[in-house]
């Protein structure tokens, strides 16, 4: 009896350490997360000038006023484009570096991984407006194109709809495949060698090994690096701002950037801006709740 | 181990999505906070915005002064503004109080400034903005109609209005009240590079007062001849439409401000563009960089036309020095054109603690065309005054070297006196971009009616209308 009573007094005080750590980090993401996001809401309710805002009439204008904007709903395509595109390409490139630089019997291990996560350590802001000297139009790329005598003559890629987002894209490959690289390595330092020779004994060639047994122990790593891809990928920013400011003529604008300059560029619109921002957030969940569930190992 | 350095990995990835999801839902600068961009300035300037907004005001430093004194203001160009407000100081401090100072507050670009009016604005929290600020001229009609409070008016300053340009008073002048006193001049020229006109057997006198037409023939020529463009300007931004219509006497909205994107002035403007363009008489840049470092300072062109500050990127390339002369634009039928581009104006804020100090300061130093400020501002800052009083000084009639000796400064003051005044909108920037992407659509092979049209509606939109 007594020995139980000093039990419950231990767990009790495990108990009441667990949530004096816990609480700090929860009252600074209700502080700087959750409370903005309901300000947010309420703010996406609301119409007129910034200084002035009143009830949306009816309540849900804002978001009515998106079915009809064009642009936004380009953003949207533009965005998605980039998703399908960069992050399949992106994830299987991160993987196959992954595999190679976890080989045993590699040398100098440590600087090829340092070289693929290094453009991770480059801002933002320096690698879109390097990728935009790259490409310009006097730049090194079509230099050397032109100085082989594989173009004729300079060709505008940022100033054409097709090419700029091509570029966009390539820009996102080299920024975050280093980045997911470093999970899968992680993730393939956790798998014991002995289940490798086990598949080597059974007969399995390299292309089996690869499919059969590293995929799926990765599974939980994958599911994790689509759904942070998924939800960089619908923020992007700094790229469509940097490298092409949206242009040529907003071919190449995302969701974020037609946000910014709702808010920020010419007559500020931030109840509209808000009401967008729920949109996103929206589509970030859905997604994200669509990828746990395929991602779901348990029958 | 291993284990546990891949559950701190997948723990810290859980809380970077987490944060990234708020961030998403939050709000438009929380978006841009998470990514981490040059708006790192807005967003800074927006959280002590909010925070000020939610709270206490008193959290936030008081940037204006409370020294009787002194005045605090925003600027944001070491090389340009910021000197004429030190001559500014300098004159005031020698001939009215010799204990004044002018506290200046550099910011790092333009948009900082109007960002920072906008998020002090939204928030309806003043306290984060000077006793003076100055920023673009087209920003204040926004400004004025959607937050009314933020500035003081000028009606109790001894300055008198009718030292300036017309024009120039029209972007601050709203219901007939003066909110800004004029600093810089925004009087569009058109340069041309008269070696290279001779070339192709032309002279300054060939290319003004013509028309738009008559003007794309000659670039062409000139562009076989010598290789060069006889103008170029950003395709992103697109200055050109507006400068076009205003030496029309037009705009992009009518009376009653509403948008005229697809009426005839706008589509002749559009058309001109568009054949001067495949005729190799204009050159796009894909954006402002391009426009300034490739083609200006990159020595491609033989012409360049905008707001008269384009003067210091002319003047980088110096070995063209002596080679550039200006004049007046083309118009549409034929006539010498007259635009103006940019500019901008200080304007007292809601945050001034001392208004009369302030409104002494302007009417004495700017407002009255002081011979000692605007003397010292162009030759400090190259910051080209809109008083005709101050534009008739010596140092104003002076030859110029780098433009043949031309006394540029005086033409572009008396230039800046023919300027038709036009129909201005808060709506200003929203009406250029669609235009640029209008242009651009139909450059890359869209139908000219239906991309205006595209263009107008979305104006339209955005408007709320």
């Amino acid at each position: 009896m007594d020995t139980k009573k000093k039990g419950f007094g231990l767990l009790a005080k495990q108990r009441a350490a667990g949530w004096a750590f816990l609480t700090p980090a929860t009252l600074l993401i209700f502080i700087m997360s959750f409370y903005p996001m309901v300000q947010a809401f309420i703010m996406s309710l609301k119409t007129g000038s910034s200084a002035n805002m009143q009830w949306g009439n009816p309540i849900t204008y804002n978001y009515a006023r998106m079915f009809q904007d064009k642009l936004f709903q380009r953003s949207i395509g533009n965005t998605f484009l980039y998703l399908i595109i960069e992050v399949p390409i992106m994830l299987i490139f991160a993987v196959l570096l992954a595999q190679l630089l976890n080989e045993k019997h590699l040398r100098f291990k440590g600087i090829f991984r340092t070289c693929v996560f290094l453009p991770c350590a480059t801002s933002l802001v320096s690698y879109a407006l390097i990728f935009k000297s790259l490409f310009a139009t006097q730049g090194l790329i079509n230099t050397v194109l032109v100085q082989l005598g594989i173009f004729s003559e300079n060709y505008n890629f940022l100033g054409t709809p097709a090419s700029a987002k091509a570029v966009i894209i390539i820009a996102l490959i080299w920024r975050w495949t280093g980045y997911n690289m470093v999970f899968y390595l992680a993730g393939l330092q956790n798998i014991e060698y002995s289940v490798y020779e086990a598949a080597k004994i059974d007969g399995a060639t390299g292309w089996k090994t690869f499919w059969y047994v590293t995929v799926p122990l990765l599974k939980p790593v994958i599911v994790m690096t689509f759904i942070m891809s998924i939800n960089g990928t619908l923020q992007l920013f700094d790229e469509s701002v940097n490298l092409t400011k949206g242009g040529p003529a907003n071919t190449t604008i995302t969701m974020s950037h037609y946000i910014y300059n709702n808010s920020f560029d010419g007559v500020a619109n931030f109840g509209y801006a808000c009401a967008m921002s729920f949109v996103v957030f929206i589509m970030v969940a859905i997604l994200a709740a669509i990828n746990m569930k395929v991602g779901d190992t348990r029958d | 181990m291993k284990r546990k350095v891949v559950s701190v990995l997948l723990a810290g990835a859980m809380v970077a999505s987490l944060t990234a999801c708020g961030g998403s839902g939050s709000s438009a600068s929380a978006t841009t906070a998470a990514t981490g961009s040059d708006a790192a300035a807005t967003t800074a300037g927006d959280s002590a915005a909010t925070t000020a907004g939610d709270s206490a005001a008193t959290q936030t430093a008081d940037v204006a002064s409370e020294d009787e004194h002194t005045l605090s203001v925003y600027a944001w160009d070491k090389n340009f503004n910021i000197p004429a407000l030190q001559a500014a100081e300098a004159d005031y401090k020698k001939n009215v109080d010799p204990d004044f100072k002018l506290n200046i507050i550099e910011q790092s670009q333009s948009s900082d400034v109007e960002t920072a009016i906008t998020t002090a604005a939204s928030a309806g929290d003043f306290s984060t903005l000077p006793d003076i600020v100055l920023f673009q001229d087209h920003y204040i009609q926004n400004f004025v109609a959607n937050y009314p409070d933020a500035w003081k008016d000028l009606s109790a300053a001894d300055i008198d209005w009718s030292d300036f340009g017309a024009e120039k008073l029209s972007y601050s002048t709203i219901n007939d009240v003066h909110y800004g006193v004029p600093v810089d001049n925004g009087t569009v020229i058109f340069a041309y590079r008269t070696d290279l006109l001779e070339q192709a057997g032309y002279s300054i006198k060939d290319v003004t007062g013509i028309t738009w037409d008559k003007w794309i023939e000659i670039g062409s020529d000139v562009y076989d001849k010598t290789g060069k463009y006889l103008l170029s300007m950003d395709g992103d931004g697109n200055d050109l439409p507006y400068m076009m219509l205003q030496a029309e006497g037009k705009s992009q909205f009518d009376e009653n401000g509403d948008p005229v994107l697809t009426g005839e002035d706008v589509k002749a403007v559009v058309d001109v563009i568009v054949r001067a363009q495949q005729a190799n008489a204009l050159y796009l840049a894909n954006d402002w960089s391009d426009y300034t470092d490739q083609t200006i300072v990159g020595d491609m062109v033989a012409g360049v036309m905008n707001g008269n500050w384009i003067i210091p990127t002319i003047e980088q390339v110096a070995e063209n020095s002596g080679k550039w002369e200006i004049t007046t634009m083309p118009t549409l039928k034929g006539g010498e054109g007259y635009a103006s581009n940019g500019g901008s104006s200080l304007y007292v804020t809601a945050n001034c603690k001392n208004v009369d100090l302030a409104n002494d300061f302007l009417a004495k130093t700017f407002g009255a065309g002081s011979t000692e400020t605007y003397d010292e501002a162009l030759t400090k800052g190259g910051v080209i005054t809109c008083s005709t009083k101050a534009g008739s000084s010596e140092v104003y009639n002076q030859g110029v070297e780098y433009f043949n000796n031309q006394p540029i400064y005086s033409t572009i003051v008396e230039y800046g006196t023919h300027v038709p005044v036009v129909k201005q909108s808060d709506y200003h920037y929203t009406a250029r971009e669609q235009l640029a992407a209008a242009i651009q659509n139909i450059l890359g092979g869209a139908d000219i009616d239906s991309s205006l049209k595209d263009a107008q509606d979305q104006l339209m939109f955005a408007m709320g209308k």
